[in-house]
């Protein structure tokens, strides 16, 4: 009885595969691969960041210096110059960057891509609705970018601290953070009428690459810190120095966001 | 459907006859038993867990360690009065502190030959999460040159060393313990051998140690929406967690982050001198770690006065009174204390209180009532 069964069962089995054999394509074109990687470097006015350091001035004419900065990076698409896009599969979607944390600033994405020559890179400044729910990221160093679910729940998208000279000639702490914005009553104080997703897309400026077979094209992405406190919008730490919970600073921020990124060498 | 899935299943169970059964021996207590311990937790706690690979925690590991922990000869003294445990200071019911209402009511806690500890205690407590450092300054870390420097391990030995604390040294503390017959089979079951060595004690002490979590305060049932807050504990809950508010899930996480501590180094703004050799900058030489310390985990922090690491808090109001307005700027403070310029957040009386409500609901009676961190049920 047993081994009728075992061999019922057996027969189905190879009938299974056997049938889907046959529904294999017939030609099978051979596509070759290489690999892709990032550099993930920080400038202040064209000079590698000094962190801890008094030594920058920004377009406000504030004395800043930068402590740390730390960020998430997500949906990288590669635009190949055929016209089809590339992106890479679940678990080199999202990736973490600290200036605290050398090795984050290397990355050597698994994924194999198809050889050949693309024209762009862009990639999502943050996590989108879909990705920034809370407790996706249970261990450190990611979960410590959590952003409390009464502002909306998920992750920073960035951490970026520093100090600067005050009016008062004191060294004060900035905190520019970015994250899901809310709106507010006008009349009730903390209460929240709604929230603004305020993640947005990078397109990097002359990105064009190749990837060869077997071999690893390595892309350096700048972030060109003074941005965020000078193009389209001039930043006064003494005007705002904390974003959180200010969706008309975070909106600045984001729009000066779009200009920050550049490209490095290509190898 | 029904006849299907019954079929798969007699499948299965018919396949598993087949599978050779392994013998496991339960209950002769002389026999290597390495059956896995298993820390249990809410979904959203950490899922890495920071145990070497060659010291995983298994029951009779953490047993033996646990009878250890609480054994007084583990100091390597024989007269009664110069006996020391762990537990002496590590006390289940201050949440692994020693508090202010025991032995040591200034809550500063004195070695064996009356010298006070450099700084007041840390709990041995949700450990197995904590990744960058050990003690107050983070000495104890895998990146220290010294070898014997880097692991829980090592702090165990440590403690026995200290002049501030045992006082003694490993091989008193093996010979102490390798006299007592009874402890062989314990090492039997646990390490698969009799030969005692202070090595295997201070990895069985450490499992016991990452074995005590704490996973289940009023917070914690909160976050798995059993209860809910009340009206004053949900307003310090909203203070604790906005940067318009208190802002202190920065450095103490909240609902992301259930440890409610980073485990980062921080100066968190109490002083503009700093000559402490033993702060953070007495470890890593960065000028930004003058008067950094370890962010401890708020957790149970109503059980373990005095606050921070030289104990110059008694009361959880003074705590929240200095960050409300007694911050002192000085170039080394945190940016995250980014209220630094107005000297702290300004809370309102009904703000502090309800600050503290939160602070309260962080303290989990099953850490400090769950008989299996308390003492063994007997000494061998
Ligand atoms: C005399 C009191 C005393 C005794 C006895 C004692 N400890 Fe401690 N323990 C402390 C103090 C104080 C600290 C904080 C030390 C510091 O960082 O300055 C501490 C810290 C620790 C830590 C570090 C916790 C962290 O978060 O980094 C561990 C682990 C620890 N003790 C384990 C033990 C073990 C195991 C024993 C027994 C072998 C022991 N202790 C005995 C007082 C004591
Ligand atoms: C910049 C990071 C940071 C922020 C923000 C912060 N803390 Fe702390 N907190 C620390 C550090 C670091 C210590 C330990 C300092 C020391 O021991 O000298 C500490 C210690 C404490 C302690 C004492 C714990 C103990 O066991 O000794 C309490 C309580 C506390 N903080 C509550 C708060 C509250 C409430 C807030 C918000 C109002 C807050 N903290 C904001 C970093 C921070």
């Amino acid at each position: 009885m047993k081994n009728f069964r075992f061999l019922l069962i057996a027969f189905l089995l190879l009938v299974f595969f056997f049938s889907c054999k046959r529904e294999d394509p017939i030609v099978d074109i051979p596509i070759k691969y290489g690999n892709i990687g990032f550099q993930f470097t920080h400038n202040v006015d064209g000079q590698a960041l000094v962190v801890d350091t008094l030594i920058y001035t920004n377009a406000a004419g504030n004395n800043y210096m930068v402590n740390e900065v730390q960020y998430f990076v997500s949906d990288i698409v590669l635009q190949n110059s055929n016209g089809t896009f590339f992106s890479f599969g679940t678990g080199s979607d999202v990736h973490y960057v600290d200036s605290d944390l050398p090795s984050t600033s290397t990355w050597s994405v698994p994924d194999n891509i198809p050889v050949g020559s693309y024209t762009s890179i862009a990639f999502t400044f943050g996590l989108n609705e879909v990705r920034n729910l809370s407790n996706v990221f249970l261990n450190p160093p990611e979960s410590n970018m959590f952003w409390p679910e009464f502002l909306g729940g998920g992750y920073h998208y960035m951490k970026l601290n520093g100090k600067w000279v005050d009016t008062a000639s004191n060294l004060s702490a900035f905190n520019f953070h970015l994250g899901i914005g809310q709106t507010y009553d006008a009349v009730v104080v903390d209460s929240i009428t709604g929230f603004v997703q305020n993640y947005f897309t990078v397109t990097l400026p002359n990105s064009a690459f190749t990837v060869r077979e077997d071999k690893t094209t390595t892309v350096e992405i700048i972030m060109n810190m003074e941005k965020w406190f000078n193009t389209p919008n001039v930043w006064d730490f003494n005007e705002c120095s904390a974003t959180m919970q200010n969706q008309t600073a975070m909106q600045r921020a984001i729009e000066n966001g779009g200009t920050v990124f550049s490209v490095g060498p290509i190898q | 459907m029904v006849a299907g899935v019954a079929a798969v299943f007699f499948l299965l169970t018919a396949c598993t006859k087949e599978v050779p059964v392994t013998v496991v021996y339960i209950g002769d207590s002389t026999q290597f038993n390495p059956k896995p311990y298993t820390i249990v937790s809410p979904w959203f706690f950490p899922t890495q867990m920071n145990i070497p690979a060659d010291n995983p925690l298994t029951v009779d590991g953490v047993f033996l360690g646990r009878t250890l922990f609480y054994d007084l000869r583990f100091s390597g003294y024989q007269s009664a009065d110069s006996q020391m445990c762990c537990a002496t200071c590590h006390v289940q019911e201050n949440a692994f502190e020693c508090g202010m209402n025991g032995a040591f009511p200034n809550g500063h806690p004195v070695g064996i030959t009356g010298i006070a500890t450099p700084n007041v205690m840390l709990p041995v407590v949700n450990l197995v999460w904590q990744n960058d450092g050990y003690l107050w300054n983070g000495l104890i870390h895998p990146d220290n040159p010294q070898a014997n420097r880097r692991s829980l391990e090592d702090v165990v030995s440590m403690a026995v060393y200290a002049h501030h604390e045992m006082q003694s040294d490993t091989n008193k503390a093996r010979n102490a313990i390798a006299v007592i017959s009874g402890y062989k089979p314990l090492f039997k079951r646990a390490f698969n051998t009799e030969t005692i060595t202070f090595h295997l004690m201070a990895k069985a002490v450490s499992q016991f140690i990452r074995s005590i979590v704490s996973v289940n305060s009023k917070f914690d049932q909160y976050l798995l929406h059993q209860i809910s807050l009340t009206t004053s504990e949900g307003n310090g809950f909203v203070l604790f967690v906005t940067e318009q508010g208190a802002d202190c899930f920065h450095c103490h996480g909240g609902d992301g982050n259930p440890l409610l501590t980073t485990y980062q180094f921080y100066n968190n703004a109490k002083d503009s001198v700093f000559n402490d050799s033993n702060d953070r900058y007495g470890v890593t030489g960065d000028p930004m770690d003058h008067g950094a310390y370890l962010v401890p985990s708020l957790r149970n922090c109503e059980l373990t006065p005095p606050y921070m690491h030289d104990g110059r808090y008694t009361t959880l109001d003074e705590v929240i009174n200095f960050y409300s307005e007694g911050l002192v700027n000085s170039p080394y403070v945190s940016p995250l204390m980014h209220k630094i310029a107005n000297g702290g957040a300004h809370l309102t009386p009904q703000q502090k209180a309800d600050l503290k409500a939160f602070l309260l609901t962080l303290t989990d009676y099953d850490l400090t009532s769950n008989p299996a961190y308390g003492p063994p049920p007997s000494f061998p």
